[in-house]
């Protein structure tokens, strides 16, 4: 099976969150207690029974009317997922990458520790991995069951308005680009989130921190320090498991 | 020593090390989804029944697998449909809660005059009860002629509201017997 | 809806105004985006900034309770501007119909109006007829009395700014959507309107349906790919049930319901079918008889005869101008007049405007029979806040039925397709689809009038009640009851066309005959075919009527039957095969140009009406404000409400407008997660998740003069009674200028009610008012005067949800 990717057009979405329960439904995840706090948001977050989230945040405009983004969030299956590099030191086994289709599963299977699982969330640019109680984690599983057998996963399959979108990754980037020059006339500030990082390309329209805090993975560090950073990181996470 | 963590922060750099190559290892695939998860597709082999959601009027195409016990497994778009394509709002694709619910009302109930509780009874009963209090209202409400001496055969002492939640049969049915009984106060949720 | 959901792609303009189509009716958004995708514009007026208006090309907004000025603005900038279709106007439409020299208006009131009945007597709105009894018509459009001239004369009144004044809109965000709207005036031009209870609940709902209907006639975008007027109706079957005559005013397929003084199917018939003299006119409701005593024979059967008019006398009557409908049935009750009453899958008590006054109605039986897939406020209204059950004699029976997935059978969409759904599983425990309760229900109704005759047994005794199989109802029986049969053979009817009026044809429902044929059941079609390219796909299910997937098609061609857009061709005349092509012909003669009839054959003179005579509140849509308004005079007349309404005083009912004390406009509304009143939805965890609690919305202006914040709880109150809220404090609505006076709008949801959950808050209707549309009754739902203030004992801040989890 060929590489697969996401292509998530905010610019069709209308937040019916129709993927939002598709996927609770295909999961089989309960609906948990919510409190209306002031906004259309809910649940608040994305959690060990919510894998799949379309945020909401308005913006004033001032003078004119406002804006209302909406941002269906989800783990974005990186090409080279950092959460797997930080589990594979803490809890073996309990981050797989496939590959076949690049899908990131956190195994069911394997517990994590409280403080482990903080590293592995913390590893992620985009906050996405989340615990039970029972110290699994849970999160997107790009329905692998389903596309497998060919079929779209639940939240793509039942979004009305071609804002989620699903496919081989080389047609997906065709698409994803397509739209951005499309887009780009309209919103000058059109952009795809991470390309080349992540297997769920988000076009965005406007600055990533009016749809969601981690919308867009921080690129703020040099290419050198991060590499820097990189090479001291291997041995001390080693030793630290070792230690531990 | 935090400092040293993967952070979001340093995400790219990571992304970035695989570009350049396969240097720390690790990086690499492993276990298919499928060995940890030993788990078939939940549809496979499940019998499909094609629906049409119960909420908006869009009138969106449902496909609801059932389990060899008849129990509803998974409700999602049919595909085929050609006003949905496949897709359901938040609503239409919670359909499979309105099946596997345990608030459904699964019982008669009745609650009599002045009762502070329902009392579960049976179909029967209930059935004939109501029957009888139609009879006794009908027959004590039914004006065969009104003040002007014209004929009007109807039933001034019940009402009925409903429904758009039923098929068009059932609505067709409804009206057929309520029109029989004589009712003129007959309203539903397009005057609402 | 004229036209359907696939059809929004045809598109060129789309006009979302009285509606929220993306929160309501989700996924039709998927062909509005179509559209969008190859360059229309989609335009949402709205008074609040919702999901919809975020993927406006333009997005305006307006006070709640103005359309007509907004609207009637943009008629009078359409004729300032010469944007209409000339051709169509003259052709399709009534402008030049010769309106009686005796219609006037003056100061916001029509001629013949009496305001001790509050009502008009409509014989002065009439059109002139020559001696052969055809309309009198100028084709040149300049007589001053032809409808186009009194049109352009009672529009000329609503001139930009005093429709800015009173819609609270600028000048230049009027204009912006006149211009863009108005764009579709040309023949290749397809502009579409989606209205919903955004436009009905108000009462001026009819009127303002009415003036976008006068627009789409201008822009000559009625019975075209692309245009029409479309209803985004709230229910899976609402359609269907209002087809099947469930409300006092018409039996199943539009005929109305008996008056007294019509004591014979004779009398009937001749005082509720339409006479034209005008050859050109099709007329189809001549054929009325035919589909009445088709109708009674499927009621009685064999037991409807010529010689009892097919049963007629049996059938009740009410009494002239009486209106049984739903504010009067309430208030009926709440005064004690019925002893019995069905709630069968309804929840009034939520529901109903005024719902404060229902519970208490509820009270007031003897018994009550509440059918339902899951408990509700009504089923167990005596037990609700503030009931004593060991007062209430009300004796309640609550019947457990099927959800849709556990039954067969058809609905009907706003599109009128009518699609069959097949049983996926059996019910719970002993609950039972409605069909099956209903028919064992009368079975026992008829047992024991043939043990005791009681009164008027005869209809009962009489009745055709033969649907089962196997000792089982059966619901394809009454599916082709509903089609009908020809009884001389024994076969189901193939359409309506050969249906008689003298007896020898049963047919429950003429619109719905062709849809159970010999041929098989049309709703269960899934083939998708799509000759047109237009998306009608008329092999998939079946539509009414005909299986006309656009209604009135033939007037998007020309007088030689050429479609007038080409790059949407609906419908074309082959002259030699001498046919139509395309759609399901909107009766099928030959094009007007040769021997044919006018397009809107439903109407008795063929053409659709910009002078509409037989409403109750004008031939004209008239702005008025709504029964609670927040300003003293109404900027267009001396009029400040709509002068046919019907008010109701005394008892609970209390109104309240420019008082101090409800300073707020309030609306109703819904969100995407629930529907109506949360019966179908409160219930379900996904969505009391993802909407957990009833909350009004208000703007961030609003917020500072009240003093509340985001999150806090809120009081909302109006004359009728109160509720707690959480505030939503948002850019998303603002305030309005109104003649220079700073108006705050409110909303509400309706989805809510104090059995489940149990923080989930009451409903939005113990706040709404009892009055109604003259025309319609449905209640004024979107505007009314309301408070908002900070609840003053806040409750303990809830844990913050983490964001770990």
């Amino acid at each position: 099976m060929a590489d697969k990717s996401f292509f998530i057009d905010t610019t069709k979405c209308t937040a019916c969150r129709g993927c939002q329960i598709a996927c609770k439904q295909w999961n089989k995840n309960p609906g948990t207690k919510t409190l209306q706090q002031g906004n259309h948001q809910n649940p608040a977050d994305l959690s060990a029974s919510t894998f799949k989230l379309v945020r909401f945040n308005e913006v004033e405009v001032p003078g004119g009317e406002p804006q209302w983004f909406f941002f269906p969030d989800q783990c974005r299956h990186c090409m080279s997922p950092p959460c797997k590099e930080v589990a594979d030191e803490k809890a073996k086994g309990a981050i797989i990458h496939d590959e076949k289709t690049g899908a990131v599963i956190f195994n069911p299977k394997v517990k994590i520790k409280p403080g482990d699982f903080k590293e592995v969330r913390e590893a992620c640019p985009y906050d996405i991995p989340r615990i039970s109680g029972a110290g699994i984690m849970a999160k997107c599983t790009m329905c692998f069951d389903r596309i497998n057998e060919g079929m779209l996963p639940a939240c793509v399959k039942t979004c009305p308005t071609g804002a989620m979108n699903f496919g081989d990754r080389k047609e997906i980037l065709e698409k994803a680009n397509k739209r951005l020059e499309e887009v780009k006339g309209t919103y000058k500030d059109a952009m795809l989130a991470n390309t080349d990082d992540v297997r769920v390309i988000f076009l965005i329209v406007d600055d990533p921190k009016k749809y969601h805090k981690f919308a867009v993975a921080d690129n703020t560090i040099g290419i050198t320090r991060k590499m820097a950073l990189k090479r001291l990181f291997q041995p001390l996470t080693s030793l630290r498991h070792m230690i531990g | 020593m935090t400092s040293m963590k993967i952070t979001r922060r340093t995400f790219l750099k990571v992304s970035g090390a695989t570009a350049a190559g396969t240097i720390m290892g690790g990086l690499g695939f492993d276990l298919s989804p499928a060995e940890v998860y030993a788990q078939e597709l939940r549809i496979k082999g499940a019998k499909e029944t094609t629906s049409i959601c119960c909420y908006c009027s869009v009138g969106c195409g449902i496909i609801v697998h059932t389990d060899a016990k008849g129990k509803v497994i998974n409700a999602e778009g049919d595909p085929d449909h050609p006003i949905s394509e496949g897709a359901l709002c938040a609503k239409g694709a919670s359909s499979y809660q309105i099946a596997v619910n345990p608030h459904r009302l699964q019982k008669v109930l009745y609650r009599a005059p002045y009762s502070s509780t329902w009392k579960e009874v049976k179909w029967e009963w209930a059935l004939e009860k109501i029957a009888a209090n139609i009879k006794k209202s009908r027959d004590a409400s039914f004006m065969e002629k009104n003040a002007a001496g014209q004929v009007v055969n109807r039933t001034n002492g019940i009402a009925s509201v409903g429904s758009a939640a039923m098929d068009n049969e059932e609505c067709w049915l409804y009206s057929k017997m309520l029109r029989a009984l004589g009712l003129i106060y007959v309203e539903h949720q397009a005057r609402i | 809806m004229t036209n359907h959901y696939i059809d929004f792609r045809n598109a060129d303009v789309i006009l979302n105004m009285g509606s929220n189509v993306a929160e309501n009716h989700p996924v039709s958004f998927k062909w509005i985006q179509a559209a969008k995708d190859k360059g229309a514009l989609f335009i949402h007026v709205d008074p609040r900034f919702t999901r919809t208006s975020t993927k406006a090309d333009i997005f305006v907004r307006l006070r709640s309770g103005t359309d007509i000025a907004f609207l009637g603005g943009m008629i009078k900038y359409l004729i300032d501007n010469n944007m209409y279709d000339e051709f169509y106007v003259k052709n399709y439409t009534n402008a030049s119909f010769i309106v009686n020299p005796k219609y006037g208006f003056n100061d916001g009131l029509f001629s013949g109006y009496d305001s001790t009945k509050r009502s008009y007597d409509k014989s002065t709105w009439a059109l002139e007829k020559d001696e052969q009894g055809i309309p009198k018509r100028d084709m040149t459009l300049q007589d001053p009395r032809c409808v186009f001239q009194l049109l352009k004369n009672h529009y000329s009144r609503y001139a930009l700014d005093k429709v800015s004044q009173i819609t609270g809109t600028p000048t230049a965000d009027l204009e912006k959507v006149y211009k863009a709207y108005g764009s579709t005036y040309a023949p290749d031009k397809a502009g579409t309107v989606l209205y919903a209870m955004g436009w009905t609940q108000h009462t001026v709902g009819v009127q303002n349906i009415r003036t976008m209907a006068i627009i789409q006639d201008l822009l000559g975008n009625m019975g075209i790919a692309g245009g029409g007027i479309n209803a985004l109706r709230g229910e899976s079957n609402v359609q269907g049930s209002t087809d099947a005559g469930l409300l006092y005013h018409i039996w199943p397929a539009y005929l109305p319901t008996p008056r007294s003084p019509w004591a014979t199917l004779a009398d009937y018939n001749k005082n509720n079918t339409p006479v034209s003299k005008d050859p050109r006119s099709v007329n189809w409701w001549k054929n009325r008889p035919k589909y009445v005593a088709s109708f009674l024979k499927s009621m009685f059967g064999e037991k409807a005869t010529k010689e009892n008019d097919f049963g007629y006398a049996w059938m009740p009557k009410l009494e002239p101008g009486q209106d049984a409908s739903w504010l009067n049935l309430f208030d009926e009750m709440y005064k004690g007049a019925f002893t019995g009453f069905f709630a069968w899958g309804m929840n009034p008590a939520c529901s109903s405007a005024h719902a404060g006054k229902v519970r208490q109605a509820l009270t007031k039986l003897d018994w009550m029979v509440n059918v339902n897939v899951f408990d509700s406020e009504t089923g167990s209204f005596w037990k609700g806040p503030g009931m004593n059950p060991k007062k209430i004699k009300t004796e309640v029976f609550q019947l457990p039925c099927a959800a849709f997935l556990e039954k067969e059978g058809s609905i009907s969409n706003s599109g009128r397709w009518m699609q069959w759904r097949y049983k996926a599983a059996n019910p719970p425990g002993v609950a039972l689809p409605d069909g099956d309760i209903i028919y064992e229900l009368f079975k026992k109704v008829r047992a024991l009038y043939e043990k005791d005759k009681g009164t008027l047994p005869e209809p009962i005794l009489n009745l055709k009640w033969d649907y089962e199989t196997g000792g089982h109802f059966d619901i394809h029986k009454v599916a082709k009851e509903i089609n009908g049969y020809d009884l001389t053979t024994g076969k189901l009817m193939a359409n309506f066309v050969g249906l008689k009026d003298d007896g020898t044809t049963s047919c429950g429902n003429w619109l719905y005959s062709a849809s159970y044929t010999e041929a098989g059941n049309m709703a269960a079609r899934r083939k998708k075919t799509d000759p047109t390219g237009l998306g009608l796909y008329p092999e998939w299910s079946w539509c009414w009527p005909l299986n006309r997937r656009i209604i009135y098609n033939r007037a998007s061609v020309d007088l030689d039957g050429k479609p007038r857009d080409p790059k949407r061709p609906l419908l074309k005349w082959d002259a030699e095969g001498k046919k139509w092509i395309g759609d399901v012909p909107d009766n099928a003669v030959p094009p007007m140009g040769t021997t044919g009839a006018y397009p809107f054959i439903m109407k008795p003179d063929g053409v659709s009406s910009l002078f509409g005579p037989g409403l109750n509140d004008g031939p004209f849509p008239e702005h008025y404000e709504p029964l609670e308004c927040p300003i003293e005079k109404n900027l267009m007349s001396g009029q400040r409400i709509n002068p046919a309404i019907k008010v109701f005083e005394g008892g609970l009912d209390a109104f309240a407008t420019c008082d101090p004390k409800y300073p707020f406009v309030c609306s109703t509304y819904r969100v995407t997660e629930h529907w109506q009143t949360g019966v179908l939805t409160r219930w379900l965890p996904w969505l009391i998740e993802a909407e957990p609690q009833m909350f009004c919305e208000i703007s961030i202006e609003l917020a500072k003069l009240r003093g509340i914040k985001n999150g806090d709880r809120v009081i909302v109150q109006t004359q009728r009674g109160k509720l707690e809220a959480v505030a939503i404090v948002t850019f998303r609505l603002k305030p309005f200028n109104v003649a220079g006076q700073t108006i705050h709008q409110i909303g509400i949801p309706w989805h809510f009610g104090w059995l489940h959950p149990k923080d989930g808050g009451e409903s939005a209707n113990l706040l709404t008012p009892t009055v109604g549309d003259p025309n319609t009754m449905i209640p004024e739902s979107k505007a009314f005067m309301a408070n908002v203030s900070k609840l003053t004992k806040q409750p303990a801040q809830p844990a913050k949800k983490t964001t770990k989890s």
